[in-house]
């Protein structure tokens, strides 16, 4: 016996949840593009796609957050902390990789010094993730070693049954079961088998891939020159990331009013380094886009124990050349050594 | 011979006699319908070369990558019509010198590449003229008609739901041959003309500022459109100031490698309608 | 929050040299104030800023043993600190810090230090400077080589002339070849060939570099020659901050992040970084 959810108990559920003073975002489409925004009844959500273009990172990271509002006059100046409403939120229907993305920022927005924004945010949301059915010829969670049904970051997931009916329930966390509280009703126990995941197809080895990081020698290899050669420098890839998380301070505004800004901010720029002297430590594409795989599978790993990467794929889904983390880890898979 | 064996041939040619050092032309991609720019400077690997009707990238914006054409030597590039049209607003604009790029052109007819002879740029003079008259695609025309049609508020409001959208990833400018200034407007910051955030504010800014900046530029290779990870059409508003460029000044940007910039010329008989 | 600086009031301006000033600021709030006195050692650094323009970073350029106020020393560059440059006595500017590692100088007590400062490094190496001398009798011979491309560029000239009067400190000044004026009576040269004269002896000495990167890679040669070793010679590294807190990914040197692993490095640390990142 285990716990289903019906599809047709949905509405309901959503309801209850709001009722319990949640807001719930879930994926949508809406004007032409796919990410998690708020809904009010169960048809606005988008089931069926393979993943959002937009990640959730974007609920707990803005694009654009206001840090201190400004007010300056003579000899004066008053300010204004603009920290994030505590709002509960319900996010329903995330993938794994979207879920395990947030739960890998964590430690990089909490270590000494607190984030409170995105802390604000992570602490008043339960992520209810959806196991996949589908993947796309993208995906890579495998590789990353994870899969399309685990639980890293997930409070609560839902395993679609083989019938398409709903969804078997499984918490994970204090959170995911305080959620089921007020559904409990909307709920049944029934013998009910679940559908099978999808077969993501491991991409590149990962061990291969770290020992051949972690080797000095390499990092001045002509391996990142031949390899980033298409790349055009833009923030795609670092953007629709669920793990890229560099930002940005941006003072916005005339002499005597404005607000103070965290804006993200991407390693793939060439300005992002650039010091006012002009000497540039990252001053050519490649030397960027060593940073930016460095970071998330060498440098990362090496502060806090985990791989930058859920294996969501959007960094090559989106690119518009065709490059991607993909490709260069496999790439590295194979290098003769 | 179809025409990928045909310029795979050609590309050895040029690469094997030193004609060119380098070919920058299509490869296979992650999927079976996706092609990615590959950089050839060996004959052997004239192999990796693909062309199809998969091929819609502008490769053009690839030649003016910094120091690429600085030693003087000749580079050899897969391009469209649009993608030669770009070519000749650069020639145009003093980014390159024509003389250093061989063009393998290719157009795309009923799903199929075909081979455009002539490989100089301005063997492509009469080509792009007759290009001229050659609007938007069906769809395209369709959107832009139900665009033209809309009141002014709901036009603004359809751009503000567009442009919300906007993550300022700037791969609408990175993609783009004509956005080739070493540092653009949006990153100067002494003084800081453009606020760098991405509100729906800041995004206006920034995509009313481009489409400004590629009015009578604008050669509509769809690049910034199809890499707009956020799916805002940006197509059709480079179409409405192409189609200013044209409707006002008889300007097709791009005709030759001689045209003048549009903008940056003054005639006599230039129409002064918005001057009161 | 995290990001939320501090107010601080311009007590006064200086002109050091072409383009550089120092401020010196203090604290509106007191436990702000208590925070920093509580924090500051030698050898951090602050976001120092302006609201409407931003934040820039660089060192406190005051000693551990003088924490009623905070100087700071900067070139006019970008818009952040060309408008620093602006402001008057009175004006309101911020600070948020105090950030990073520190020079230990606990472990440089009972041993002789050397100082060698290029250009608009002096300010970092200053903070160190008067730390110790602020304790003199805890260090044995304490000898400054401080280098600028003129004698226009020195930094800090009324503190040079005071520590070339104090009888406890060596003083070696220099000029690159062609920047000296008809009255100039230190030395002409780059700083390395400088030092490989006026050296101390390596033995019981601790030396602490600043200076732009060519300068450093010269003068380690050179330190080297002279017999020290790499663990023994202390540095500190800039980059590009936004966050100055381990978050924003700009700052780090391969897999060091400046802003929290340093800014103080030795010698030996640097040179095992990747080069090329730095």
């Amino acid at each position: 016996m285990t716990r289903i959810l019906l599809k047709s108990r949905l509405d309901d559920c959503l309801g209850a949840w709001r009722t319990a003073g949640f807001s719930v975002l879930a994926p949508v489409k809406r004007n032409e593009l796919t990410r998690f925004d708020e809904v009010q009844a169960a048809s606005e959500i988008a089931l069926d796609i393979v993943i959002t273009e937009r990640t959730i990172k974007e609920h707990f990271f803005l694009q654009t957050e206001p840090l201190i509002k400004y007010q300056i006059s003579k000899k004066q100046i008053e300010t204004e902390e603009m920290l994030p409403p505590e709002r509960k939120r319900v996010f329903f229907g995330v993938r794994p990789c979207d879920a395990a993305g947030l739960d890998i920022d964590d430690p990089l927005f909490g270590w000494d010094y607190k984030d409170e924004y995105w802390f604000r945010r992570r602490e008043g949301s339960v992520i209810v993730t959806i196991a996949c059915s589908q993947a796309d010829d993208f995906c890579m969670c495998t590789s990353v070693h994870l899969a399309p049904d685990s639980t890293k970051g997930s409070d609560l997931m839902l395993h679609p049954l083989r019938d398409g009916r709903g969804w078997q329930v499984v918490p994970h966390t204090d959170r995911g079961k305080a959620l089921l509280e007020p559904v409990a009703p909307m709920l049944q126990e029934e013998v009910a088998e679940t559908a099978p995941v999808p077969d993501v197809p491991v991409k590149f080895d990962l061990d291969k891939v770290s020992s051949w990081l972690s080797d000095p020698a390499n990092f001045e290899s002509n391996f990142w020159k031949e390899i980033s050669q298409r790349c055009i420098g833009c923030g795609s890839c670092t953007y629709l990331c669920p793990t890229c998380h560099c930002f940005d301070i941006q003072d916005e505004g005339d002499t005597y009013n404005g607000i103070r800004r965290k804006n993200w901010d991407s390693c793939s720029f060439a300005l992002f380094t650039m010091h006012t002297s002009g000497h540039n430590p990252r001053n050519t594409q490649s030397t960027r886009w060593r940073q930016r795989i460095m970071h998330k599978f060498n440098y990362y790993r090496g502060k806090f124990g985990v791989n930058s990467c859920s294996g969501c794929g959007r960094c090559t889904r989106q690119c518009p050349v065709d490059m991607g983390i993909t490709e260069t880890l496999h790439e590295i898979s194979n290098l003769p050594r | 011979m179809g025409i990928q064996e045909q310029y795979r041939k050609e590309a050895a040619e040029l690469l094997s006699s030193g004609a060119v050092k380098l070919v920058i032309g299509y490869g296979e991609g992650t999927t079976a319908d996706r092609r990615r720019p590959v950089f050839i400077r060996s004959a052997e690997y004239v192999g990796r070369l693909v062309l199809d009707a998969n091929c819609v990238a502008n490769l053009s914006a690839y030649l003016v990558q910094e120091g690429l054409l600085s030693d003087g030597k000749k580079v050899a590039a897969f391009l469209k019509p649009e993608g030669i049209r770009s070519m000749n607003i650069l020639a145009a604009e003093a980014q390159l010198d024509p003389e250093q790029v061989v063009i393998l052109g290719f157009d795309i007819e009923a799903g199929q590449a075909t081979s455009l002879s002539g490989r100089n740029a301005s063997d492509f003079t009469a080509l792009i003229g007759s290009l001229k008259a050659s609007g938007l695609s069906p769809e395209l025309q369709k959107e832009a008609d139900r665009l033209e049609h809309m009141g002014s508020a709901d036009r603004f409001e359809y751009w503000k739901a567009q442009f919300s959208k906007c993550i300022k990833c700037y791969a609408c400018r990175q993609v783009c041959p004509m956005c080739y200034c070493r540092r653009c407007i949006v990153d100067v910051n002494q003084p800081q003309w453009i606020n760098t955030s991405s509100h729906t504010l800041g995004n206006f800014e920034w995509n009313i500022i481009r489409a400004f900046h590629l009015a009578g530029r604008c050669v509509a290779c769809g690049g910034c459109d199809r890499s707009c990870p956020v799916n805002i059409p940006l197509r059709l508003i480079n179409h409405r100031m192409a189609k200013e460029a044209l409707d006002t000044f008889g300007h097709f940007a791009g005709e030759s490698a001689d045209q003048k910039p549009v903008l940056a010329t003054f005639r006599q008989d230039d129409p002064e309608t918005f001057i009161l | 929050m995290i990001y939320n600086p501090f107010p601080m009031r311009v007590v006064s301006k200086r002109e050091e040299a072409p383009g550089v000033r120092t401020l010196k600021i203090e604290f509106l709030k007191q436990e702000d104030h208590d925070f920093f006195k509580n924090h500051y050692r030698t050898g951090m650094f602050g976001l120092y800023g302006i609201y409407g323009e931003g934040e820039s970073t660089f060192c406190v350029a005051s000693p551990e043993t003088r924490t009623d106020y905070i100087e700071c020393t900067f070139r006019q560059s970008g818009r952040v600190t060309s408008t620093l440059a602006d402001v008057d006595s009175g004006d309101i500017v911020t600070f948020r810090g105090p950030y990073g590692n520190r020079f230990p100088i606990e472990e440089f007590e009972g041993k002789n230090l050397l100082f060698i400062a290029g250009g608009i490094a002096l300010p970092p190496t200053r903070s160190v400077i008067w730390s110790c001398l602020d304790q003199r009798e805890k260090y044995r011979d304490v000898t400054i080589v401080y280098g600028a491309r003129t004698v226009a560029d020195l930094v800090y000239k009324h503190e040079l002339e005071e520590w070339k009067q104090r009888g406890d400190v060596n003083l070696v000044l220099t000029v690159d070849p062609g920047g000296e004026t008809p009255d100039w009576q230190d030395h002409v040269g780059f700083v390395p060939s400088v030092l490989e004269k006026v050296a101390p002896s390596p033995d019981n000495t601790v030396a602490v570099l600043c200076g732009p990167p060519i300068m450093i890679k010269f003068t380690l040669t050179a330190l080297e020659k002279l017999g020290f070793s790499a663990n023994n010679v202390y540095t500190t590294l800039e980059n590009r901050m936004k966050c100055g807190v381990g978050k924003c990914g700009r700052c780090n040197v391969g897999s060091t992040y400046i802003c929290k692993e340093g800014p103080v490095f030795t010698a030996e640390e640097v040179q095992a970084m990747p080069q090329h990142d730095l």
